[in-house]
Formats: structure tokens, sequence, C-alpha cells
């Protein structure tokens, strides 16, 4: 009789696919960074009874949704907010690629809004993101500001992310998730467009069915309770050598802020209909954007986040905890997007998933001072047993996608 | 000698579909009512290519090949996923002329040389598409635009002549798509290095960029995409269905893409004509597509 | 009364061509025609067409291991039409010089030889020649003839001259005799024969099949021929 075998971060036990999609069980819902602790529970996708996941069921029901209504919704609103005297009337974050190069033009030149683009750069430009970030700018036509954050907190919360909770991405997450709110509140701009909302993807559907981003991603009541990089505040501050002006960066507003200056947070993907594909040629044809040359590594994709040299890490984490990987993210978008038939997803991610970031790899070791053998180590580690089995040396999905 | 004047339809499923930069699978239509609507309007010769099939491992070609054979007269080039011999002999059978060939030929050189050597030189095409480098050099992808090889597409050019290819396609990745131009220098380069007909693919906007890719970038044939279907597309209007598969997005909201200026046959030639570029003449457009 | 035993028209299959587009073209003009590499077939057929793409020794090879070569030679001498595409019309010549010396079906008296390097448009010469051209009558035959007519009766009949045709070929056909001549083809600077007729046999060095509608013509002039020498015939064997 086999052991049963240990589950971590609260995943499924059984692994199952989606019917319709490529995307398993144990994708991990959005968390709330700065709650994300190293014992961390994930919300994970949810199926329904017809084995059909969430994101699938709001793709669906985007068909039929109305959406000269919904323009109309955001005509109303936008007629609220738009400001003739010179200034501002909205935020858009966002850095260049194509969803933010899509809500921002289309804002501004079809709607005839003043957006102020805010954007929280990635942790490792990467060559062709640098370029698309500028003509974003200088091409599309956008005012910008950009916050860089310490640079040497950033390497060390980038660091402590990996080490605790192999998740390189947080840092760039905890920023992008909260600069537009602060910066609204800052500037008084009460307006801030996100462009899809992660229902998109698979968090649960309550959270979607109206547009206003739900308010506890991005807001702070009580400091005692959050972490960064897996380590608490109190702690980071005692033993890294760190104080709170260095973490302000990555903390969310204070609910009070929020308040005071109504600042709203709407996602333009209630409004309009989202074809990430249709951002990519709309991006070319309006900002100059440029695809990735190659494919990025661990997916088929040349259109999508491309502008990190942490992104492959990033998806090589999440192949490592959850057994899905980046092709497994993109496949799974284009098959609800019906670019995709769920055969050819299949495909794909048995060519991609899981690829390891070699291009960059030695690069972001060096960056976040860690050596290869511990980032291995780590991954190992961090591989939940439910999900893996070592045969013949090489680590084997116990389920791969079928 | 004239020029010839190609149209590239990129295939994927039953969709006509329409990338930048070879990617992206905008679909544009009816493969059939594209290349048929070309014919009619005097195209000199057709080229299919099945996007995915080095990307998902498959090949789906030989049905459509043998529908629009029925009709077509004019020469027929097909590509994409082409692995073995057997694959090409099918191709042919099926009724093709010449077969393409890109990701099977980098990965095994003498798969040219056994080609032409048991269909023809002529039969045989290959396929280079390539990205300019930082140092000025162009380097060699596959499938579909996604894999860096590591082989300086130019190398490659003289390589597959010398193994036996009937003709390089050449197409720049970077311009592909895009309406700013082919690339000359990648162009020229190639055509003046190798003996056989080189035919320049990727980034067509506007006419005069296919006078200048013959005069400047010494092409013995264009091969245009986006120029021509945007413009059909607008002059057919959609025979998009609802619940297709495929990204259909862009012709249900009966959108634009300002990136080409769009052109028809007649007016690729009639250019040509008046820059004393001897091409076959178009026909006279018929009244309804 | 129809002949229903034998097909019209067989196209030879000895390896080499492209069968598939001429069976094609044939169908689309209401023309049945048969694929055969059979002796047999070919010496019954009414009329006969010999594709063809690529090296003539090869091809001739292949035609006497197949024993088709006295065959063609027996259809041509006994007036049933045959035509001849592209390298098949290279082998109704006398002789090539294609790697090597090779004797071909001697037909129509002539030799083939490499076409001249040209220099094109970016000054690099290409080979082969691929592309589409004009076909024009030669000169000696315009002469006395009404514009347009210098084809009357031959398989171009209907052909406005200059009309543009596809080619793919390194080599071309020199006929000892100017008569032989139907129409030439301008490669740059140079002309040269791009088909041939005697009696019933024609030659084309183009592939009418691949040449839109204007090579259909040839097609449809083709089994109009072989329609009208069967009803002549029939009218034959009903005196």
């Amino acid at each position: 009789m086999q052991d049963k075998l240990e589950v971590k971060y609260g995943l499924p036990e059984t692994v199952r696919y989606c019917a319709r999609c490529v995307m398993s069980n144990q994708r991990p819902a959005s968390s709330v960074e700065f709650k994300h602790g190293k014992n961390h529970r994930h919300r994970a996708l949810h199926f329904d009874a017809e084995g059909v996941c969430d994101a699938c069921r709001f793709a669906e029901r985007k068909e039929s949704i109305d959406w000269k209504q919904r323009e109309e919704e955001l005509l109303r609103l936008l007629d609220r907010y738009r400001r003739k005297d010179g200034y501002y009337d909205c935020v858009v974050p966002g850095s260049g690629g194509k969803d933010s190069a899509y809500a921002s033009h289309v804002l501004k030149y079809k709607y005839g809004m003043h957006p102020l683009t805010v954007t929280w750069p990635p942790i490792l430009y990467t060559d062709i993101g640098l370029r698309n970030f500028r003509n974003w700018i200088e091409v599309g036509g956008f005012d910008n500001i950009t916050f860089k954050p310490n640079g040497r907190v950033h390497r060390l919360l980038t660091r402590l992310a990996i080490e605790n909770l192999l998740h390189p991405f947080q840092s760039f997450i905890l920023g992008q998730k909260n600069l537009a709110p602060k910066i609204a509140i800052k500037y008084e701009i009460p307006l801030v467009f996100y462009g899809e909302n992660e229902a998109e993807y698979g968090n649960p559907i309550a959270d979607n069915q109206q547009s206003l981003r739900d308010k506890s991603y991005f807001t702070l009541q009580n400091l005692s309770d959050v972490s960064l990089g897996g380590v608490p505040i109190n702690e980071l501050i005692e033993q890294h050598g760190l104080n709170l002006n260095d973490l302000m960066a990555y903390l969310p507003a204070d609910y009070k802020d929020i308040e005071r200056t109504n600042v709203d947070v709407h996602y333009l993907g209630y409004y309009l209909k989202w074809t990430p594909q249709e951002c990519y040629y709309y991006a070319i044809e309006h900002t100059g954007f440029e695809a990735n040359p190659v494919r990025t590594e661990g997916t088929y994709s040349k259109y999508n986040s491309l502008d990190d040299k942490i992104d492959g890490f990033h998806y090589y984490t999440t192949y490592i905890k959850f057994g899905i990987g980046r092709a497994t993210y993109d496949a799974s978008q284009e098959i609800r997007n019906r670019h995709l038939t769920r055969e050819e997803g299949v495909a794909l991610v048995r060519r991609f998933d899981g690829e390891f970031p070699g291009f960059y790899f030695q690069e972001v070791m060096d960056y976040i001072g860690m050596k290869p053998e511990r980032f291995h180590q780590l991954c190992d580690q961090f591989r939940s047993p439910h999900l893996w089995k070592k045969e013949d040396g090489q680590w084997q999905l116990r389920h791969p996608l079928s | 000698m004239s020029v010839r004047v190609i149209a590239r339809l990129d295939i994927k499923g039953p969709n006509l579909v329409k990338g930048v930069h070879l990617e992206g699978l905008r679909v544009l239509g009816s493969p059939e009512r594209f290349a048929q609507a070309y014919y009619r309007e005097g195209i000199d010769e057709l080229v299919y290519m099945d996007v995915v099939a080095s990307l998902y491992q498959r090949n789906s070609l030989v049905d459509f090949v043998r529908l629009t054979a029925q009709d077509i007269f004019i020469p027929l080039t097909v590509g994409g996923g082409l692995r073995t011999l057997e694959d090409i002999r099918q191709v042919l059978v099926a009724g093709a002329d010449k077969v393409s060939l890109n990701t099977a030929a980098i990965a095994r050189p003498d798969f040219i040389r056994e080609a032409a050597r048991k269909f023809g030189s002529s039969t045989v095409v290959v396929s280079i598409e390539a990205i300019r480098m930082p140092n000025g050099q162009y380097e060699a992808y596959t499938d579909n635009g996604r894999e860096r090889t590591g082989v300086n597409a130019f190398d490659w050019a003289c390589r597959a002549a010398e193994l036996g290819a009937g003709e390089i396609l050449l197409t720049s990745i970077d311009r592909e798509g895009t309406g700013k131009g082919f690339d000359l220098e990648l162009t020229r380069t190639v055509a003046q290095a190798v003996t056989i007909p080189v035919v320049a693919c990727g980034g067509a906007g506007t006419l005069d960029h296919i006078r200048d890719v013959v005069s400047r970038g010494a092409a013995d044939a264009v091969c245009i995409a986006s120029l021509l279907h945007y413009d059909l597309l607008k002059r057919m209007g959609t025979d998009y269905r609802a619940g297709e598969e495929g990204n259909v997005e862009f012709l249900k909201q009966a959108r634009n893409f300002s990136k080409v200026s769009g052109a028809a046959v007649g007016d690729i030639k009639r250019v040509l004509r008046e820059s004393a570029i001897a091409c076959r003449p178009a026909f006279e457009s018929t009244s309804h597509v | 009364m129809s002949d229903s035993a034998a097909p019209a028209i067989v196209i030879v299959d000895y390896g080499m061509g492209n069968l598939f587009s001429v069976l094609r073209a044939c169908q689309s003009v209401g023309v049945e025609a048969v694929i055969t590499d059979s002796k047999q077939a070919v010496s019954d057929a009414a009329a006969v067409i010999l594709p063809g793409v690529g090296a003539f020794g090869v091809a001739m090879e292949n035609l006497a291991a197949l024993d088709l070569i006295d065959v063609l030679r027996d259809v041509a001498a006994t007036g049933k039409p045959l035509l001849g595409v592209c390298l098949g019309m290279q082998l109704l010549m006398s002789e090539s010089h294609e790697f090597g010396h090779h004797r071909g079906l001697d037909i129509i008296p002539g030799n083939v030889v490499q076409l001249p390097l040209i220099p094109g448009l970016g000054a690099a010469s290409k080979v082969p020649h691929v592309g589409w051209e004009s076909v024009e009558p030669p000169v000696s035959s315009r002469e006395g003839h009404a514009p347009g007519s210098a084809w009357d009766g031959t398989l171009l009949e209907g052909l406005p001259g200059g009309e543009y045709m596809y080619f793919v070929h390194s080599f071309y056909c020199r006929p000892r005799d100017q008569a032989r001549v139907l129409s030439v083809t301008r490669y740059g600077t140079f002309e040269f024969c791009s088909a041939v007729t005697l009696g019933n046999v024609m030659g084309c060095q183009f592939h009418p099949e691949r040449s839109g509608p204007a090579g259909l013509l040839i097609y449809r002039n083709f089994s109009a021929k072989v329609a009208s020498l069967k009803q002549g015939e029939q009218r034959a064997g009903q005196a």
C-alpha cells in the first residue's frame, strides 16, 4: 500500500485538467502578496461538475455579454471623470506591454481621456522590453511616471522571496499591484484602469462580475500581518537591516487614504472585450510594439510577458510548485479565446512546458547573489510530492497533461 | 526577365491567418476564397504555408492543396512541417509544384540534396526566415520564426544552393507583417551571392516597397501577404461565421489594419511595369471578386 | 458511335513530371485522360502527352526501361497527336548536351543546349530560368499573315501573340529546320525557341497547365484536334 503523498501549499490532492483548456486544478489564485507567508495555503482553481474551470466558464460568458451595453457603461463612467482643464483624469499602470499599450491608447485616443501612465519597472529589463516601453511613451504618446525602488532592497527581497517562497516575481508583483493606486492618491486622480480582470484566468468568478477591483488587493489596514519575501516586516527590520522607509514601496496604500480620496480602480476588461492576441496587433499598430524575435522560454508565444529577464524564472517556479508552466498559461488563454483547439494546446504544452530558463539564468543568479546549485536545491525542496516523482534520476510529473 | 508576383497564404487549420513577425494567428477568412480571387486577378504563383505544422508537429495541408488544385492553374508551392521525402511526395501528388523546406532542412541539410535528387531541383524551395542580429548579420530561425539556430542566413543560403535547392524564399521576420518595407540589405546580399532565384518576402506595405526590392534589393520575385490580404478583405468583405475556430475578433469587429495601405494584384503589376520592370500583366478586374 | 474501349488521351508516366497538373488541366477542359506507364496503353491511345521535369539523360533511361522509345516514335509517325511539355518537348529532339551527351527521341531533328547566363536586374545570372515570359510567333511566320493568325491551325490558335506563359528550365531546343519553330521567347536579350511543331506533334518549353487560362486554351486546342481527328476517322470508316 502506498504511503499518502504530502500535498504542499494547500493544493488539491488529486490532479485534474480542465476539459476545455489545458489548465490544471493546481493553479493558485492570485494571492494578496503582502500576506503571502511561508505557510500560505493557496486557493486553487475551481472546476465545475462538468470538469470545466472557472476561467473557461468566464470566457463562455464573455460571448453572451452585451458589449455594446458595457461600452455605454464605460462612456458614462468616463464622462463623469473626464477633465477639460488640462489635468489627468485617470491612471493607467503598465510597462508598455500589449495590454497596457491597448488600454492607455484606447482610453486616450478613442475615448478622449487624459491618462497618466504609471510604471513599476521589471526587475531586470530585457532589451526588447525596454524598447517596447520607450516606444509606448514615444510612439504611442503618453506622459509616464516610473517609480524605481531602491535597488539594494529590491535585490534582497527578490532573493528572500526565492529562498522562502520560490517566488521570484513577488517583488515585482508587489509594486505592480500597489503603485497605481498610490500614485492616484498622491496626484489626486481618482480613477485607475487595469486591463484584464484576473478572473479571466481563473480567480474566483465572484471577483469579476463587477468592475471594481477587489480592494483587499491593494489596501493595508494593519502593518503587523504583512510579510515580504516570506518574511514578516518586523523580522525584515530587525534581522535584515531594513527600515520602514525602505519597505514602503512594497506596501499598499493606506485604506484611510483610499477612502479619503475616493480612488476607484476599474478593470477595462469589464467594459471592453479583451482578446490578448488582438491587443498584440493593436500595440504593433499604435505604440511601436515589437514581438520577441524568438519564442519566450517555456512557451511557444512571442507576444506575452517579454520585458523581464526573470519572467522565465517565474514560470519555471510555477512549474516546480504547481506543475504548471508557461506554455500551459499561454495555451489556456488562447484556447479560451478560441485561437487554439485543446488538442493543439496539448501538443504545445507537451513540447514547451517547464523548459529551463537557461538564457538569463546565470545573469539572474549573479543579480541575486545565489549559486546555481542552491537554486536547484531550492527547486527540489519546493516540489510537492503529490505532483512529482523521481525516476532514473529525473524528475517527472506524476500526472502530466492529457 | 520578368519578375514574379507571388501571394503567400499562411494557413492554420481551416483558416487564412496573418501575423506580425510571424506571431499572432489573426484569421482573415477562408484560404480558398483568397486563393481563387488572386488566381482570377492574375497572380503569378501561390505559396501555402502551414504556419503551425512544425510547432505542433503535424501536417494538414494536403487536403487543402488537393481542393484548390482542381481549378487553379498556376504554380503552387507548399510548405510547413515537411520532414520526410514521403511528406513531400504526398503534397506533390495532391497538386503542388514545389515544396518549401525550412525546419527540416536546417536540422538535416542533406534532406535538401535527397529531395532535389528525387523530385528535381526546381521542385525544392528552401525557405529562410531571418532576423537581423545586433552585429548586422542575419540569423536563420525555424518553427515559424520561433527557434534560434545559430546559423548565419547568408551562409545557409549559399549552402542550400550548393545542396541543390531550386529557389530561395527569403523572409525577414523583423519586417514581415509590419508594412515597413522589405529588408533590402538582406535580400540583395543573398540574391547577389547565389545563382538560383531569390524570392523576397516580408514587409511590403506600399507599392513602392515592391518596386524597391526588385530594383534595389535584386529580388527575382516578390512574395506578398499582408498588403494583398487586407486589401482583398476590404473589397470582398468577410465570410466569417459565428462560432468558428481561431482568432476571429478582427473580422467580427470589421476593423482596419493601418500598417499596410493595401493593394490589389493589378496595382502591383501596374507599378512594376511603370518602372520598366517586366512582369506578366494582371487581368482586368471583374465586376465582383 | 463512341469509342469507349481506349481512353482518348494518355499522359505518359515515366517517373518524372508534374503528371497531376497535366491531368487536371485536361479534366478542366472536359477531356478524359489517363496517366499510364504501359507500353500498350500508349500505343493504343488516340493521343499522347509527354510531360517532364528533370534531367534529359535520366528521362531517356526511364523511357528505355519502360520500352517506350519506339512506341512514342510510332505515335508520331502515325500522325497521332503528341504533345511534349517542358522536358517532354526537349525529348522530342535528336540529342541533348545536358550532363553529357544523350540521344533523344529524334522526332524533330535538332538539339538541346544550355541557356546562356543572362544578367539579371541585380547583375546576377540566375539558373534555372523560372518565371513568366511572353510567347510570340517567330518573325518569319508573321510575314504574310494577318495579325493574330500566325498560329491558326496550330495548338496555339486563338492566343494573341505576346501571351505570357510559365517557364522553368535551364536548357532550350534548337530545331535544325527553322520551319519547326512555332514560337519564340525572349529571356533578357536572348531569344530562344519556346514551342515546336511538326504535323500533329507539338512541343512547348513552357508549362501550359501552369500558365493560367491562356495555358488551358492550349489543352482545349489539343483536345479539339484529337476530337476532329477521331471524327475524321469515323467519317473515313463510314465512307
